[in-house]
């Protein structure tokens, strides 16, 4: 087997080899900031987070939102990604795999220092993978399949495996692996470490102080590797669980950044006109998906025929416009399309399962649930009560309803959803939106993989197929480029079996202060990773 | 009037103490996990779900959490926020002030506001005057709060610019002394506003009732017929005798309030206790909710016995036991 990276060393060297001669020549950033001038150093950035209280920071331990904007700014990884979905060199410089692809060699960046001034070493990878890695989520993938992790000198990581893994790589990007400092946590229970509320990272700014309920204030980290980035001296986070009156504080010039929620977006761009900020896409190489999981453990809902008018009912089109205001596409199969070379167009559920109520009826009889008295079966959606997971419940059971079926509308604490849904396993169908990661390993993986446990967020339907379980996991193995006829089939049989119901894939937006310059630059990433604001600047006159 | 507020103390006792039981046993009945809600939307991997429960005594039995958490509680110490990684006292103690600040100030307008606008319908002669005034209250008070303030934040924030949009206060400021107060007095100025309107709006309508019931009194008749002016017998005997319903509902008010005006405070952004119970119940943070419900509930009680005391000074019939 070749792996991806033995594929396009030489390619590989060659950006690295660029990107560092356009440093040498003091050339990096001209292109981002030639209308934008000569950054200057000074200013603050205010950046709304959607909660006012995050219980910790530490995102080795947590996927809260807020922790992962808060993360980006003062913690730092390997390597990260560009809007094209291009892995950047970040703190490891180059990296290869063998040819068995058992074993990856990172070479990491010298002469770094942790914000607290102590010196970074492959020891602290080393350190970050095995101590780490049985709390984070991800890394719990991984973990059980390392023979051996070594750090034989200070800037060389090694990473040996049992067996290959083609999904290696995208587990250590900066926002799956964040880097954690040996000498801070070693020896102690770093599940409850002071550290994850204040933490010593190696991103642009270092933490300074935490104002309960309020903000998070970090500043200028001058041990940061980028120099003469960051140009700000310091990113405040302001708390603000509203979604309203986040945007609200923008368009009152009191922060300077949010990220919109969808019913918000189009309001955002029609404020953004005044020109005091303006809204950004962010692309989406990781998908958002919203989806109906269905209980097959229950009837009518075992019956596949069922599951399929229950698609054929739904008018995707319609969730698109009216609950994302047309910033999204219906999803086109379980492979969704951000995996540009994964995503296979011939399995494709616009044609599969176009809305047709007709043929939905049709094949409800078929399954043997006519009509009687307008009704054939009732059936319970539970769904989180909050936008746009609501919205989306009340489509489906409005289109649900037409084709005869009563769907009595749960909408709850997302607690009690949880419970209800993951744990106990008591719902009939179950509306969510559901994150992705660079690597249907690391998220799509979940809605569809056997999960007999109550693990929550993480395949509920109750379907145990070892068929596909062996096409997941032959697909996560095989080398790149070899991957997309293991996902095709992937995307068949669950296109076949349907225990989830994909909806919609949505767009990411972020609406951002005019004033801030060199923003091109610092918008340059993909969705899943956030603005580190090291790129950004504010002219003198605005600070 | 010791002997009368320490009696008070005593028989608060046992109650706080069932509202712990009761709050303990209807948060336990709420499915919920903390560990979840510390993780996010993604599985929770095994060892960190044994990491937190063994740190936090999770999985101890009910009631020997219970147990635990009373004897804690009678000796000052109300437990460990997990999701605030701090001690549940110093989240309240810092937290409180906030709300104190904000339901005082609301307070301050809305008492005056309320006893001005139930003097003027109780004693207007005119019916016009009465029905405009009357009905502006009632539309105003109906009005939900947040909306209220949404409206306030609308116009006065956004429209008109003269006040930020929520907050206690600048997240980057250099003012100083007078400045830094008129500075934090533009952050309070608004949910304060959207409180007292609120507020002044229910006492209103409770001080014109009470107008109107003390106006028909055997005393007035007499004042008027001794040849006080309608000016001295408002002052004199209608404001005193009449303020002592709002006295009541004022107090009682206030002591809720204290537990943080939680629609208010989520749409101001006011980190109070209100914004602090409300990410607790979402956290399920179980010892931060019964700590704030405790807060709370000694807060309505303290506010029981001033009322008190102050109806025995306003009125000299219940000083005196007669």
């Amino acid at each position: 087997m070749k792996s991806m990276l033995r594929q396009s060393p030489t390619i590989f060297e060659l950006r690295v080899a660029s990107i560092l001669f356009a440093c040498a020549i003091g050339a990096n950033a001209s292109v981002a900031m030639a209308d934008d001038g000569k950054p200057v150093t000074g200013g603050t950035v205010i950046a709304a987070l959607n909660s006012t209280t995050i219980p910790t920071l530490n995102t080795q331990l947590t996927s809260s939102v807020p922790a992962l904007f808060a993360a980006d700014v003062w913690a730092d990884g390997l390597m990260t990604y560009d809007k094209e979905g291009n892995r950047l060199p970040r703190l490891a410089t180059r990296w290869e795999a063998s040819a068995d692809g058992k074993t990856y060699t990172f070479t990491l960046r010298d002469g770094v220092k942790w914000s607290d001034g102590k010196p970074f070493t492959a020891e602290d990878v080393v350190f970050t993978l095995m101590t780490f890695g049985k709390f984070n989520t991800y890394l719990t993938k991984l973990v059980p399949l390392v023979e051996e992790a070594s750090a034989p000198n200070a800037t060389t990581f090694v990473l040996k495996l049992k067996q290959p893994l083609t999904a290696t790589l995208d587990l250590f990007d900066k926002e799956v692996f964040p880097l954690m400092p040996k000498h801070i946590y070693d020896g102690q229970d770093v599940a409850t470490h002071p550290a994850n509320l204040a933490p010593v990272g190696l991103g642009p700014f270092k933490f300074q102080s935490w104002a309960s309920g309020q903000s998070i204030t970090f500043v200028r980290n001058e041990h940061y590797w980028e120099k003469p980035k960051p140009y700000l001296d310091s990113v405040v986070f302001a708390l603000i669980p509203n979604p309203q009156q986040r945007m609200n504080a923008l368009i009152g010039g009191e922060v300077n950044w949010f990220r919109p929620e969808v019913a918000q977006v189009r309001a955002t761009q029609e404020a953004s006109k005044r020109g005091k900020f303006k809204v950004v896409q962010i692309v989406n190489n990781a998908p958002e998906t919203a989806v109906v999981d269905l209980n097959l453990t229950r009837e009518p809902l075992k019956n596949v025929k069922v599951r399929q008018a229950l698609f054929h009912a739904i008018d995707r089109e319609r969730i698109v416009q009216d609950v994302y205001q047309g910033l999204a596409a219906t999803a086109k199969n379980a492979i969704p399309t951000q995996f540009k070379d994964l995503h296979d167009t011939s399995v494709n559920y616009d044609t599969l399962y176009a809305y047709d109520p007709v043929k939905a009826g049709k094949l409800l009889d078929e399954a043997g649930y006519p009509l009687k008295d307008g009704k054939r079966f009732t059936i319970e959606l539970t769904v989180i009560a909050k936008p746009p997971y609501d919205a989306v419940a009340q489509i489906v059971q409005s289109h649900w309803s037409k084709v005869g079926i009563d769907v009595k509308l749960s909408a709850l604490d997302q607690q009690i959803w949880t419970n209800k849904v993951y744990t106990q396993r008591d719902f009939d169908a179950s509306v969510i939106s559901l994150t992705g990661r660079t690597n249907p390993v690391l998220g799509v993986d979940r809605s569809f993989v056997c999960n007999e446990g109550s693990v929550p967020f993480a395949n509920p339907t109750g379907y145990c197929n070892p068929e596909f379980d062996k096409v997941a996991l032959d697909a996560s193995a095989a080398p790149v480029g070899q991957q997309k006829p293991f996902y095709k089939k992937y995307a068949e049989i669950i296109a076949r079996d349907l225990n989830q119901l994909a909806l919609a894939d949505s767009k990411v937006f972020e609406a951002v202060s005019t004033d801030l310059k060199g923003l091109d630059a610092q918008f340059n990433f993909s969705f899943n990773t956030h603005p580190n604001w090291a790129e950004a600047w504010l002219p003198s006159d605005k600070q | 009037m010791l002997r009368f507020i320490l009696q008070r103390a005593f028989y608060a006792l046992p109650l706080i103490l069932v509202i712990i039981v009761v709050m303990f046993t209807l948060l336990h009945l709420i499915p919920g996990d903390p560990v979840q809600a510390l993780v996010g939307d993604y599985p929770v991997p095994p060892a960190y779900r044994q990491a937190i429960e063994e740190k936090y005594r999770l999985n101890d039995p009910f009631l020997t959490q219970v147990w635990n958490y009373v004897t804690a509680v009678l000796q000052g110490d109300f437990g460990y926020s997990y999701q605030n990684q701090r001690p549940v006292l110093g989240l309240i103690l810092e937290r409180a002030p906030r709300t104190i600040l904000l339901a005082s100030v609301g307070f301050a307008f809305a008492i005056p506001l309320g006893m001005a606008i139930g003097v003027i319908t109780g004693t207007t002669r005119s019916a016009t005057t009465d029905k405009i005034w009357t009905t502006s209250a009632l539309i105003a008070y109906a009005i939900p709060t947040f909306w209220l303030g949404q409206l306030l934040v609308m116009f006065f924030a956004l429209r008109l610019g003269w006040f930020p949009t929520q907050g206690i206060g600048p997240l980057v400021s250099r003012a100083h002394g007078f400045d830094w107060v008129l500075e934090r007095g533009r952050y309070l100025a608004l949910p304060a506003l959207a409180f007292a309107i609120h507020e002044g709006m229910r006492f209103a309508r409770i001080m014109r009732a009470s107008v109107i019931d003390t106006l028909s009194q055997g005393y007035i008749i007499t004042a008027r017929s001794k040849g006080l002016t309608r000016g001295q017998i408002i002052r004199r005997h209608v404001l005193r005798n009449s303020s002592l319903p709002l006295v009541t509902v004022a107090g009682y008010a206030f002591g809720s309030a204290l537990s943080g005006a939680v629609l208010l405070e989520t749409v101001f952004t006011w980190p109070g206790l209100g914004l602090l119970m409300v990410d607790s119940i979402r956290l399920r943070d179980n010892l931060t909710v019964v700590g704030v419900v405790i807060f709370s509930a000694l807060a309505v009680i303290l506010m029981n016995l001033l009322v008190d005391i102050l109806y025995a000074l306003l009125d000299p019939r219940i000083r005196t036991g007669g």
